[in-house]
């Protein structure tokens, strides 16, 4: 803000209407969409680019999306052409080899025209609860990406304002869910209209130089305070090592390296070493990666950072090709998620020894989707069903995990049941905290949650998760939280399922999902006997628990702390 | 109308952060009377009786049963919430979803911050019980309730010692037989506690949202109807023993009985009343579309009022981040509720906001506050950072000996150091420019707010009139409406207290609603009519206890529709007139497409239509008090004029932006009085400034209207 070009409140004026028009293409689309996932879940994102398509004001949704979105959309313009490009377009893309992710999320990208002169983009992106493939919810696991759904590279699905049927009749009918996500679609094209019509009203009142002018100096500033942060954190090469637990074809783990290395220049990211990438689900695609490390950075500096061009230059990534964290055609991405969300917590405890107060201990870093469908006797229509199940965080040096929530990436809601109910043939019978499966630690890991869906008529159900074989990490000392667990249950008896599967079921039949606690922080048996009773107390872990694990006695009759029983059982630790 | 013929004046009292304000209203003249008090926090109703004394001694020809009635905004339900203190309570739910307060709705307050919290649950895990039973989707009964388990239940909630119980059941809002069986055996055993049915508070479904909002009912029910009854009894003792009416959130009053049985519905009474007050002075002086904007020393809070009633939401959180944008996470930091509030964004702009440098070199304005305490650095009570109230001061618009009425005066020398250090200097502006932008970017803020509540809800800010109040909203009121695209500005009479007035000009409300869910093109017409007439009976049963309004209760109905398919219902009214039949169905129908497009910007004519949600509010009219007309009327205000000083305007002529600025005393200002800005008009407790470009009115009741010259 030296220069004498900037008026410093013209440019806070002006930041804080773009930042409002992304927010409000946010709301249109939310608030006019038909599936749960977009309208309850919040499984989207909204941002606008300039017209050099550097993102410049982003809507606070899932943070997945904003780091992934930011380079998929420039890819895609360039793709099709800018030159093909004109007033009242908009292009649909998820091509995962054209800067995309996983095929259900889906862009809609609108040029923004002032009197026909280009002066950015719109771009929202939606988890789409379907784009066909071999399992409703477009979920599965399978061996090519041609067997995940619709491939859509950039097409022009809007011409100069007009929807284009024909095309439009083509991609919906490689979908099941045609009427969600015939209003998901129309409710992304009024989200693009309604950023336009706000960029348009900032261009008339400032007009386009002063507009383009405060686009870069915005990017500059938010560059200054990035640097001003990676100034503030520790210097080093920083390494984890972990793995996603299967892949979702064969029971081996698909290990995976993390190297961070902070100097002078910004922050490397390097996947080196991580394995090759896998005929199976697990795969991620360069911009997911590029997300977790964007996540990583962002979530270590001060929050009131913006997130646009300026802050995105200082995510390098290093992931090799053909690698498990930069998948090259046509290995399947669906899951790519899973080893997205992992490389977060292990980028996290790779600098827990460096910033020991700023990272959290492991969570349950899996995205856990549920996804089913089915023909719905009542209606006739095939329906389909997607949402992702919380678990427990991991502990911080000063607090507990809390229980039962969304971690890094992901903060998408849970389905209220009573709406799933009302719309799905399907029935939630349980959905409750799972006791006993947190973390031990000084500060405690949050509990996992269970869900359990019975459903009344036959349904197709796929499980894309993670953690059965090992609980999250704990830190210093902190122990894992537990394992997940995915049973089906019928006539009584329950069979376990792996992380990843398809499953035909039959009227009457139940799927239990029991997700992972979080990792504990430092040693359990230094944690305040009185934060163990009151989880005793609450039913949060068992009185054996308290004993066997933390070293604390809980008298059965008084329901307080035996003091002398757990100083003499700690004291032998 | 039980109005005695002395029954003529009301007390209206408002008890905020730092003041409780009392206003007295002759309703046969309009005359007015004002009270502030300091608010006693330990024990507001010694401010709230304080208040009502002072008024009674002002005017000594008013006796206390001169008074009709009495009506009260209190923050005591919200306190209650954020400050952790409500009333031991437990949860009844269905078996397998004991912990659907602990896992609410499963996310983060906020995206980036690895050490968040989860608000903690209201009530604790322990005191959460699960009865065996279940109804489906359409309401009908999959399990039976087992009542040797409820049995068992209810012996252990009799061990527990609460005051209160919340009962939530799935599906509950489709059949409330199995909750009001439970309420029932947990009467019969505890007769003592207070218990709240999801199916009677709020009988709509998503079961977190109707769980939520039952808890918080019977939580603050004990504390809220302790509080009352003491207010009632204090008003005994100084001899009023007229009715004690409760301000709701969503800007309707409801007698103190309703209050204490559903306190739920005045968790944000306080800041509906301002609302209430700008939608009434709108109505009343010929402009039902306005824009309330009222601005006090650490918040400002905008709402939109369409043909004189307040934009309504559903989608609320008490003690939750600030309630703007896409308000995605800032309900996952408080505790949603489902009933109506007055639908208004709040921000962290105040008189008392401080400017500052970030790290990127950026000015900035709040949201940190330098409160009352100690208060912007010109009040020389140890504040060492400039706020909004120090630039107004360097840029002329308040005047450093007239502050308060004279009671206060302020330290210009320290407002300007302090502006100059921390900002004018790293920002190499002139200490003018620098105290312009921190007011500009202030600004900013609150014109986002405006927008918030108009354009983002569809509607046009050029067809509506801003009605701005609170300390320090009159004097950014101009510029805002400017920047804001709004025509026209009110200032009212006495803004620093207009909100409290606000209390003794509106109805008495009182909200019923059934959830519906169904396709409009399956419905059977008369279905509809079967259920406004079963709300409508119930309405008539309620109105009965309010003696304050007079004569027979009107209904106001609204069906909440949407696409089939999505989740977010819009409000839209239902006609009273002709039979409900298929074709007035057609028109309702018409009305949802138009409603929807002016929205979010499309229509679906092809797809189906769905009614989920049927309300009726029963009003019982209150008489308005007539408004006080100026004594003295004259076109010529130059007999107001105070001096000249300078004053800083960026639209200005001259290269330093300063032009001489007349200053008007308002309460010497004739009815009639027009001139052009710039002008300055000071009051006790405000300062109105009038921008260049801006013509000024003053209307025969002594409001300032401001009027665009173009």
């Amino acid at each position: 803000m030296t220069t004498a070009a900037v008026d410093p409140i013209k440019f806070e004026v002006i930041r804080n209407a773009l930042t409002q028009a992304a927010e409000e293409m946010a709301i249109a689309l939310r608030r006019s969409a038909y599936s749960t996932n977009v309208k309850t879940r919040q499984d989207f994102s909204c941002a606008f680019f300039d017209k050099d398509l550097r993102s410049v004001a982003q809507a606070f949704t899932q943070p997945v999306h904003l780091g992934s979105f930011v380079r998929h959309v420039p890819l895609a313009v360039h793709r099709y052409g800018v030159e093909n490009l004109g007033p009242g377009d908009m292009i649909l893309s998820n091509d995962p080899y054209g800067g995309g992710v996983h095929l259900n999320d889906i862009s809609l990208i609108g040029p923004v025209y002032h009197h026909d002169q280009l002066v950015g983009y719109t771009a929202c992106l939606a988890h789409h609860v379907d784009v066909g493939g071999g399992a409703p919810a477009s979920v599965g696991a399978f061996r090519e990406v041609f067997q995940e759904g619709i491939i859509i590279p950039p097409i022009k699905l809007v011409n100069k304002g007009e929807l284009d049927d024909d095309l439009f009749r083509l991609v919906l009918s490689q979908i099941r869910s045609k009427h969600e996500t015939t209003g998901d679609f129309r409710a992304q094209i009024a989200s693009n209209r309604t950023g336009a019509l706000r960029i348009n009203e900032i261009i008339d009142r400032y007009g386009i130089g002063e507009f383009d002018h405060y686009i870069d100096e915005i990017i500059e500033y938010t560059d200054r305070r990035t640097r001003a942060e990676v100034a503030k954190l520790p210097k080093g090469v920083f390494e984890a090592k972990g793995f996603v637990d299967n892949d979702g074809f064969t029971d081996e783990v698909v290990n995976l390296a993390v190297k961070v290395t902070i100097d002078d220049d910004g922050v490397q990211f390097d996947t080196t070493g991580s394995d090759p990438q896998r005929r199976a689900p697990v795969n991620s695609t360069f911009a997911q990666t590029f997300s977790a490390c964007a996540y990583a950075l962002r979530a270590l500096m001060d929050r009131d950072l913006p997130v646009n061009d300026g802050f995105y230059r200082y995510v390098h990534v290093n992931a090799p090709e053909g690698n498990v964290t930069n998948c090259v055609h046509p290995a399947p991405v669906v899951g790519g998620w899973e080893t997205h969300v992992r490389l977060n917590d292990l980028i996290f405890e790779a600098l827990a020894p460096a910033l020991p107060d700023a990272v959290c201990a492991g969570t349950k870093s899996m995205q856990c989707h549920s996804g089913f469908g089915g023909e719905n006797h009542e209606t006739g229509e095939y329906y389909c069903f997607l949402e992702t199940l919380a678990g427990g965080y991991g502990a911080r040096s000063t607090s507990d995990g809390p229980d039962a929530v969304q971690s890094h990436g992901q903060n998408t809601e849970n389905a209220p049941v009573e709406e799933t109910e009302s719309n799905y043939p399907v029935r939630i019978t349980r959905y409750e905290l799972v006791p006993d499966s947190e973390g031990p630690g000084e500060f405690r890991g949050g509990l996992g949650l269970r869900r359990d869906y019975m459903f009344p008529e036959e349904a197709t159900f796929t499980i894309l998760a993670d953690r059965d074989k090992l609980g999250p990490r704990g830190l210093f000392e902190g122990e894992r939280g537990s394992t997940s667990v995915y049973a089906l249950i019928k006539n009584g008896a329950e069979e376990r399922l792996s992380s990843k599967t398809t499953v035909q079921l039959q009227p009457g039949e139940v799927i239990s999902y029991r997700t992972s606690g979080g990792g504990g922080y430092g040693a359990p048996y230094k944690r305040d006997p009185g934060a163990v009773l009151a989880d005793v107390l609450q039913g949060k872990i068992s009185a054996e628990r308290a004993r066997e694990r933390y070293g604390v006695v809980v008298d059965s009759i008084t329901q307080q702390v035996d003091d002398l029983a757990t100083e003499e059982l700690r004291s032998g630790r | 109308m039980t109005t005695t013929p002395e029954g003529r004046f009301r007390i209206g009292v408002d008890i905020g952060g730092t003041f409780t304000d009392g206003t007295l209203v002759d309703s046969a003249t309009g005359q007015v009377t004002t009270s502030k008090v300091l608010t006693t926090p330990a024990d507001p109703a010694s401010g709230f009786i304080a208040a009502v004394q002072k008024l009674l001694d002002l005017d000594d020809s008013v006796g206390p049963e001169a008074i009709e009635h009495v009506v009260h905004a209190t923050t005591v339900a919200t306190n209650a919430i954020i400050e952790g203190k409500t009333a031991k309570t437990a949860f009844v739910t269905t078996e397998g979803f004991r912990d659907m307060l602990e896992i609410a709705r499963q996310i983060r307050p906020s995206l980036y911050d690895l050490q968040f919290e989860k608000p903690a649950p209201l009530v604790p895990r322990q005191l959460c019980f699960e009865v065996p039973e279940r109804l489906d989707a359409k309401g009908e009964v999959v399990t039976p309730l087992d009542e040797a388990a409820l049995a068992k239940v209810v012996d252990q909630i009799a061990e527990s010692n609460v005051e209160a119980v919340a009962v939530c059941l799935l599906h509950s809002y489709r059949n409330p037989d199995h909750e009001q069986r439970i309420g029932k055996a947990i009467a019969e055993k505890l007769p003592g506690v207070i218990i709240s049915l999801s199916s009677d508070v709020v009988p709509e479904f998503r079961e977190y949202l109707r769980a939520s909002t039952t808890v918080i009912n019977s939580s603050v029910a004990p504390i809220v109807s302790t509080y009352l009854a003491s207010i009632i009894e204090k008003l005994h003792a100084v001899g009023v023993t007229s009715e004690l009416l409760v301000m709701q959130s969503s800007g309707g009053v409801y007698p103190a009985a309703a209050a204490s049985e559903n306190p739920v519905f005045m968790v944000e009474s306080g800041p509906a009343a301002g609302a209430v007050a700008a939608a009434s002075l709108g109505s009343a002086l010929g402009h039902p579309n306005v824009i309330s904007f009222d601005m006090g020393g650490t918040t400002a809070k905008a709402s939109l009022i369409r043909n004189g009633q307040p934009n309504i939401t559903k989608d609320y959180s008490v003690g939750g981040a600030a309630q703007s944008g896409t308000g995605a996470f800032g309900g996952a930091s408080g505790y949603p509720i489902r009933t109506p509030v007055v639908d208004l964004v709040e921000i962290g702009a105040g008189g008392g906001s401080i400017a500052w440098i970030d790290s990127g070199g950026a000015l900035r304005v709040g949201p940190h506050s330098s409160g009352a305490d100690p208060g912007p650095v010109c009040y020389g009570l140890g504040g060492d950072e400039p706020t909004i109230t120090d630039a107004n001061l360097v840029l002329g618009r308040l005047d450093p000996a007239y502050f308060a009425g004279g009671e206060m005066s302020l330290d210009l020398d320290a407002a300007r150091k302090a502006v100059r250090t921390h900002c004018a200097d790293p920002l190499s502006l002139s200490i003018e420019e620098a105290a312009h932008g921190i007011v500009e970017i202030a600004n900013t803020a609150m014109v986002n707010a405006l927008r918030l509540v108009s354009v983002q809800r569809g509607h046009d800010p050029r067809d509506f009139m801003l009605v701005a109040f609170g300390g320090a909203g009159p004097a950014h009121a101009v510029r805002l409406a400017e920047q804001a695209g709004i025509p026209r500005v009110l200032i009212p009479l006495g803004p620093g207290t207009a909100s409290a007035l606000g209390l003794l000009v509106t109805d008495v409300r009182m909200e019923g609603s059934t959830t519906l869910i169904v396709r409009a093109d399956e419905i059977d017409p008369s279905r509809i009519a079967d259920k406004f007439a079963r709300l409508e009976t119930a309405g008539r049963e309620a109105h009965k206890i309010a003696t304050s309004a007079s004569g027979e209760p009107v209904f106001e109905r609204a069906i909440e529709m949407r696409y089939w398919g999505q989740s977010f219902e819009l409000s839209v009214p239902a006609s009273e007139s002709g039979n409900i039949d298929a074709a007035w169905l057609s028109n309702l129908t018409e009305s949802f497409h138009n409603a929807h497009e002016m929205a979010y910007g499309f229509r679906a004519n092809d797809e189906p239509v769905e009614l989920v949600n049927l309300r009726l509010t029963t009003v019982g009219k209150i008489a308005r008090p007539k408004m006080h007309r100026l004594n003295n009327t004259s076109t010529d205000a130059s007999t107001a004029i105070k001096g000249n000083r300078p004053v800083y305007f960026a639209e200005s002529s001259d290269e330093n932006g300063i032009a001489q600025t007349p200053v008007y005393d308002r309460s010497k200002l004739p009815a009639g009085a027009m001139f052009t800005g710039p002008a300055i008009i000071e009051e006790p407790d405000c300062t109105t400034v009038i921008h260049p470009g801006w013509t000024l009115r003053v209307d025969d009741f002594g409001n300032l209207g401001i009027e665009h010259n173009n």
